[in-house]
């Protein structure tokens, strides 16, 4: 479903290249999991494929569905059904959440020619998936994850995860700095996603996560590549031994 | 023309004195007034308070040709307010045939000239030259007005257009004041309003500025505050080739609290300048100023605010804030926040930002699914909007977000 192949890419000025060809392949039905000490390039790999600018693709291709994407713009690709869960999600003062979502899930049904969500049915919607992300009512009425705390903003990636239904989703660290209740929360969402048509790329630095969300595989990257593939006990093998073979070996 | 006041006058200036001598008859106060403006002349760059918007250079070589051409407000912008209606066309005030509320008086008068302060103004001192007839509106004692009055200024023409206002509201009353600059006037208009708030009466004051592109504007408003009356202004300009918006504010009298906002959004080569004097007499009055500019192309906006605290003027707390987003390379915003204060007891601050919209917020909304020009359009709109969500009145808020929405909407 989601294809990458020898992808190399370099960032900023400099051009520095951070990833230096990465080959991963995540079958529809799949959640895969990506762990990796900091630097290796975790960040840069979802930014890539969700196509933020100033991530220069200088070999290598990313599929969707078969089709290369590299070329279609941020919001072509979340067109195409392709969602990223943010590391750090943005404050954006001055938009009430409900209208945002509703203003996202509005564009991204006209970029597909669907039709748009009626103002009761998305009201419905948003109020019964707030619940289950555990996000207060009050919270909808206020601007866009202003004032929000870290665990809170985390939430409402999943909210607008669980509202879009994508048919690929990256979630970039979304465990970082959640308690055991919300990791919880962020398991049940994706399990109740979970579909033979929908992928799932997990980024996480612990295995934590990934009690919750039971991966069908796991991949070390470091160093830019992808340098072991395995099971989900892979993950506690290296919550035993830790990242330093693979920095070496990268 | 052998005993012209001015010395080596301009085209504008020329043409202005001929229209000023063409005056049917005017009255003494008018008559000391062009004395006056023949010597302070049109301000220029190289006078501090207008370094940056430079009215000489914009009109000297206007031709002042009549040539009627209507760019309006659609009527139906306003109708949910169910406002009082005032049209000034080209300085000539056209009253409503209606009843007026009771407590509510109304006059078009002969101008009377303007305070003390503004003597020295030489925009000011041209209006008061030029203005035939002024329109005079008084809120009795006690009288909670619940309709709006608005007052469309409609400038046509390549010509000049002079209005004054000036608005009494009496001890305990209150009323809300809708104003718009509108028409594809190619020439000069002026607008001069007078308030006077009484001890606890209230005045509400929304302004809108959307004049043609080749328009050059100015508007000034004093008023003065009595003890615990309040004043909110919240303008909004998104017209004219130059506008300058003044506003004079005088706390005469304690306990008295005072907004004003104001938002720019300028695309194009157009000017737009917030340029206000805030001064502190009494004791315990209170001051919030926010203004949001926004510039694109090659437009430019301009703030200049200053808080004047005179010695008695103890525990005054005062706040302006002033923000710029440039949405492009051409684009130019100059801020000029200044604080004189010579009480030892006050909370005085202000701050000044200016930057271009967020990549990282961008990116965001995009990912999200918004196109390019959806996503800056929101970005944009919420950065408006501090200034529009501070309107407390729905019907109102509702027409200026609606006007903030409709000038996105022609840029996209």
């Amino acid at each position: 479903m989601l294809k990458i192949d020898d992808l190399h890419v370099a960032v900023g000025e400099n051009g520095d290249a951070i990833l230096k060809g990465l080959s991963l392949e995540v079958p529809a039905g799949e959640v895969h999991a990506i762990m990796g000490p900091n630097g290796s390039g975790k960040s840069t790999l979802s930014y890539t494929v969700a196509g933020r600018e100033g991530y220069d693709v200088t070999a290598g291709d990313v599929l969707l569905k078969g089709e290369s994407i590299i070329d279609l713009d941020p919001d072509e690709r979340a067109a195409k059904g392709l969602f990223l869960s943010f590391q750090h999600p943005m404050e954006i003062p001055g938009v009430q959440t409900m209208n945002f979502i509703r203003t996202a899930m509005n564009a991204r049904a006209r970029a597909r020619g669907e039709d748009e969500i009626s103002a009761a049915d998305f009201l419905r919607s948003v109020r019964e998936k707030a619940k289950l992300v555990g996000l207060d009512d009050t919270k909808l009425k206020r601007p866009f994850n202003v004032g929000f705390s870290g665990g809170e903003k985390k939430r409402m990636e999943m909210l607008q995860m669980a509202m879009f239904e994508p048919e690929f989703a990256i979630m970039d660290e979304t465990d970082s700095g959640l308690d055991i209740d919300a990791l919880k929360m962020v398991g049940d969402v994706v399990n109740a996603l979970r579909a033979p048509s929908r992928g799932f790329l997990v980024i996480t630095h612990y295995q934590r996560l990934l009690e919750y969300i039971k991966p069908d595989a796991v991949h070390v990257l470091a160093g830019g590549r992808i340098v072991k593939s395995g099971g989900a006990e892979l993950a506690r093998e290296l919550e035993q031994s830790g990242y330093e073979q693979f920095v070496e070996a990268a | 023309m052998s005993n012209s006041l001015l010395i080596n006058p301009s085209a504008f200036e020329a043409g202005l004195e001929a229209a000023f001598l063409a005056r049917s008859k005017p009255n003494e106060t008018g008559q000391a007034a062009f004395e006056r403006f023949a010597k302070q002349r049109l301000p220029h760059r190289r006078i501090e308070g207008w370094k940056w918007s430079d009215f000489n250079a914009a009109l000297r070589s206007t031709a002042l040709t009549p040539a009627p051409k209507a760019d309006r407000i659609d009527p139906s912008a306003f109708a949910a307010l169910n406002p009082i209606e005032f049209t000034i066309v080209n300085g000539r005030v056209e009253a409503p045939a209606e009843e007026w509320p009771e407590g509510v008086r109304f006059g078009v008068m002969e101008s009377v000239g303007t305070i003390e302060e503004l003597e020295s103004h030489p925009i000011v001192s041209m209006n008061v030259a030029m203005t035939a007839k002024s329109l005079g509106i008084e809120i009795g004692d006690g009288v909670e007005l619940e309709r709006p009055i608005l007052i469309r200024h409609i400038a046509e023409g390549g010509g000049l257009s002079f209005a004054q206002s000036m608005i009494r509201v009496c001890p305990g009353a209150s009323v809300r004041i809708i104003e718009t600059y509108e028409g594809d006037g190619g020439g000069f208009s002026s607008h001069l309003f007078h308030g006077l708030v009484r001890d606890d009466a209230s005045l509400e004051r929304y302004l809108v500025n959307e004049t043609g592109e080749a328009a050059v504007n100015h508007a000034i408003c004093a008023v003065k505050m009595e003890a615990r009356a309040a004043f909110r202004q919240t303008s909004l300009s998104t017209g004219a080739k130059l506008s300058r918006h003044e506003t004079l504010l005088h706390f005469w009298g304690e306990g008295a609290s005072a907004h004003i906002d104001s938002a720019a959004l300028v695309a194009g080569a157009r000017h737009a300048d917030f340029t206000s004097h805030v001064l502190h007499k009494q004791p315990h009055c209170t001051v919030r100023q926010l203004h949001k500019g926004v510039a694109a192309d090659s437009a430019r906006t301009v703030f200049q605010g200053k808080f004047e605290v005179e010695r008695a003027a103890q525990k005054t707390d005062a706040q302006m804030t002033a923000n710029a987003l440039l949405l492009s390379d051409g684009a130019e915003a100059d801020h000029k926040p200044e604080l004189e204060i010579y009480a030892d007891d006050v909370e005085c601050a202000h701050g000044s930002t200016c930057g271009a919209l967020d990549d990282d917020a961008l990116f965001y909304l995009r990912q999200r699914g918004l196109s390019n020009e959806e996503a800056r359009s929101l970005l944009i709109e919420a950065f408006a909007s501090e200034v529009i969500d501070g309107i407390e009145d729905d019907a109102v808020r509702d027409v200026f977000a609606a006007r903030v929405a409709a000038w996105l909407e022609a840029r996209s």
